[in-house]
């Protein structure tokens, strides 16, 4: 006797894929090749680029073998640099903590703050920081002061992003916990809502201050201070030798702050 | 004295959660809501300290209107209202102490608590709270690495941490497994009858709101459709609040009679 299996409900039929996702695919590659192309791109060609690469390794040749003796003149600036992110993080993050819960659908106090926070974060985020290293240099004059501005200013816009985001994501089952014991919006906001989204926000102010040991590098180009200002000096005295030393520090610097943020996290999360 | 007249509530969408309930609930009660789901069991819990605003209607709580209560008023009223969830909603990140210290918030000031400075005396009646629930050696555990059980009478001392006049029980026991739940609905009974506190749990099991309710209100689609006591709570009414026959399911089952505390 084989085993009746029961009367089934008719199974559904698969639904179809949607058309739209091919078209999408479609109007992207549209979209590269125009960009691309000859006669209506930058005329961007795989040929040449292999090409030109031959002629890019004398150069790069020149950065070999660095010129070590060039060293000890880096510490100072390289400090700078160091100085000015951590000043430009901690105003920047610290500020950012306070302005993320105004910018987040969970905890904003009430709807135009919302809506102007994030207006005001949307305007500060349009600018890169190289173009805001050029304001403030033009604004205060050369040196670190402009630096740090500038990087205070991405700061703001970048940690304001992730961690309102992130806000928007919580739990808030412990929100409605701590409204119902009498708790006002800050304490609300303290206890029931810090808690949850403090392993984050120590994440992105590491990586912030990993993006300001690598921006200060760029914006010191336009005299905003730090390690950037030798990068430009030697770089226009075609001293390669210097600037691979240079270069060699930044990497070993950025390597070390990512490995005491991942050890950070770890011991956070 | 908790005094419902007329309270109704419409939810922006149009839902009718709440319909003209008029109702009193005396210092010292244990009343059990029980209805099915949809029914309005919830938002009558939250209209009580004010999570649900009223479209209609008034809750007067020892003669103070919620419906009027200023924000200030209306945290003043809620710090003596303690409230435990479903799903506990303890924030698990922190320790079990943070969170039982939140029913101290009401009277620690912004400042203090902005640092986490509580002082000694409300760091005092959280402790207590926790030996009252038998849980006081987890004071300095994460909250996520606690049971279900744990957590939920984490919950219950966060409550009687605000030394609250009146408990709301949102489907306590829920999310918990029989024995779990008997535990529960028992620390809930002893703390109504030792320190008098008025207790309002919803429950969707029968079984259990007949053990443990003195009193059971019905609600089906928003309305009061039974007040009386758990002994005249037959079959025959909770067929009426249901609208439908019983079956298994809405039984917890577990020999529910023989858990409850000797009245």
């Amino acid at each position: 006797m084989t085993a009746e299996a029961p009367p089934a409900a008719t199974r559904p039929a698969r639904p179809r894929g949607s058309p739209w996702g091919i078209a999408a695919l479609l109007v992207f590659a549209a979209i590269t090749w125009w960009a691309a192309s000859e006669e209506f791109g930058i005329g961007f060609d795989v040929i040449q680029l292999a090409t030109n690469l031959t002629r890019g390794s004398q150069i790069i040749g020149e950065f070999f073998p660095p010129n070590w003796e060039y060293l000890p003149r880096t510490y100072g600036p390289m400090l700078e640099t160091f100085k000015m992110a951590v000043i430009a993080s901690a105003l920047g993050c610290g500020i950012a903590l306070f302005i993320s819960f105004l910018a987040s659908r969970v905890t904003t106090p009430n709807p135009p703050t919302y809506l102007v926070s994030r207006s005001v974060l949307n305007v500060i985020r349009a600018l890169p920081d190289l173009l805001y290293a050029l304001i403030f240099v033009a604004a205060v004059g050369v040196g670190p002061l402009p630096g740090i501005l500038a990087l205070f200013f991405f700061n703001v816009g970048v940690v304001v992003k992730l961690l309102s985001e992130t806000i928007d994501g919580v739990d808030t089952g412990p929100i409605e916990a701590a409204r119902a014991t009498g708790a006002n919006r800050t304490q609300t906001v303290r206890w029931a809502v810090v808690p949850q989204v403090l392993p984050n926000y120590v994440a992105y102010s590491l990586y912030v201050f990993e993006l300001n040991i690598r921006a200060s590098a760029v914006i010191g180009i336009v005299g905003a201070g730090g390690i950037g200002n030798n990068i430009n000096t030697e770089r226009r005295f075609f001293n390669y030798d210097n600037l691979s030393v240079i270069l060699i520090e930044i990497f070993l610097f950025v390597v070390v702050i990512e490995l005491i943020s991942i050890w950070l996290r770890r011991r956070l999360v | 004295m908790i005094r419902l007249e007329n309270a109704s509530v419409v939810y922006p969408g149009g839902v009718v959660a709440l319909k003209n309930l008029s109702l009193e609930i005396h210092d010292g009660e244990l009343m059990v809501i029980v209805g099915l789901s949809g029914a309005g069991k919830s938002t009558l819990i939250r209209a009580i300290n004010g999570l649900v605003p009223l479209t209609d209607g008034d809750i007067l709580i020892d003669d103070v209107s919620v419906r009027e209560a200023s924000p200030r008023a209306l945290r003043e009223l809620r710090s003596r209202i303690g409230m435990i969830f479903q799903t506990f909603n303890l924030v698990k990140r922190t320790t079990v102490l943070n969170n039982v210290l939140m029913g101290r918030l009401h009277s620690a000031g912004t400042l203090r608590s902005l640092v986490g400075m509580y002082r000694p005396e409300d760091v005092e009646i959280a402790m207590q709270a926790l030996e009252r629930v038998g849980i006081v050696e987890k004071a300095y555990v994460r909250a996520q690495n606690l049971s279900g059980g744990q957590q939920q009478r984490v919950g219950i001392a966060r409550a009687l941490a605000q030394q609250p006049k009146i408990l709301l029980a949102d489907e306590p026991v829920a999310s918990l497994d029989p024995p779990t739940s008997h535990v529960v609905m028992r620390d809930l009974q002893r703390i109504n009858r030792d320190l008098g506190i008025t207790t309002i749990v919803n429950l969707h099991f029968l079984d259990l709101a007949k053990v443990y309710g003195e009193r059971i209100i019905g609600l089906r689609a928003g309305e009061l459709v039974y007040d009386g006591t758990a002994a005249q709570a037959d079959e025959n009414v909770f067929r009426d609040i249901y609208a439908r026959s019983l079956t298994a399911d809405d039984l917890m089952g577990e020999a529910a009679s023989a858990a409850a505390l000797p009245s």
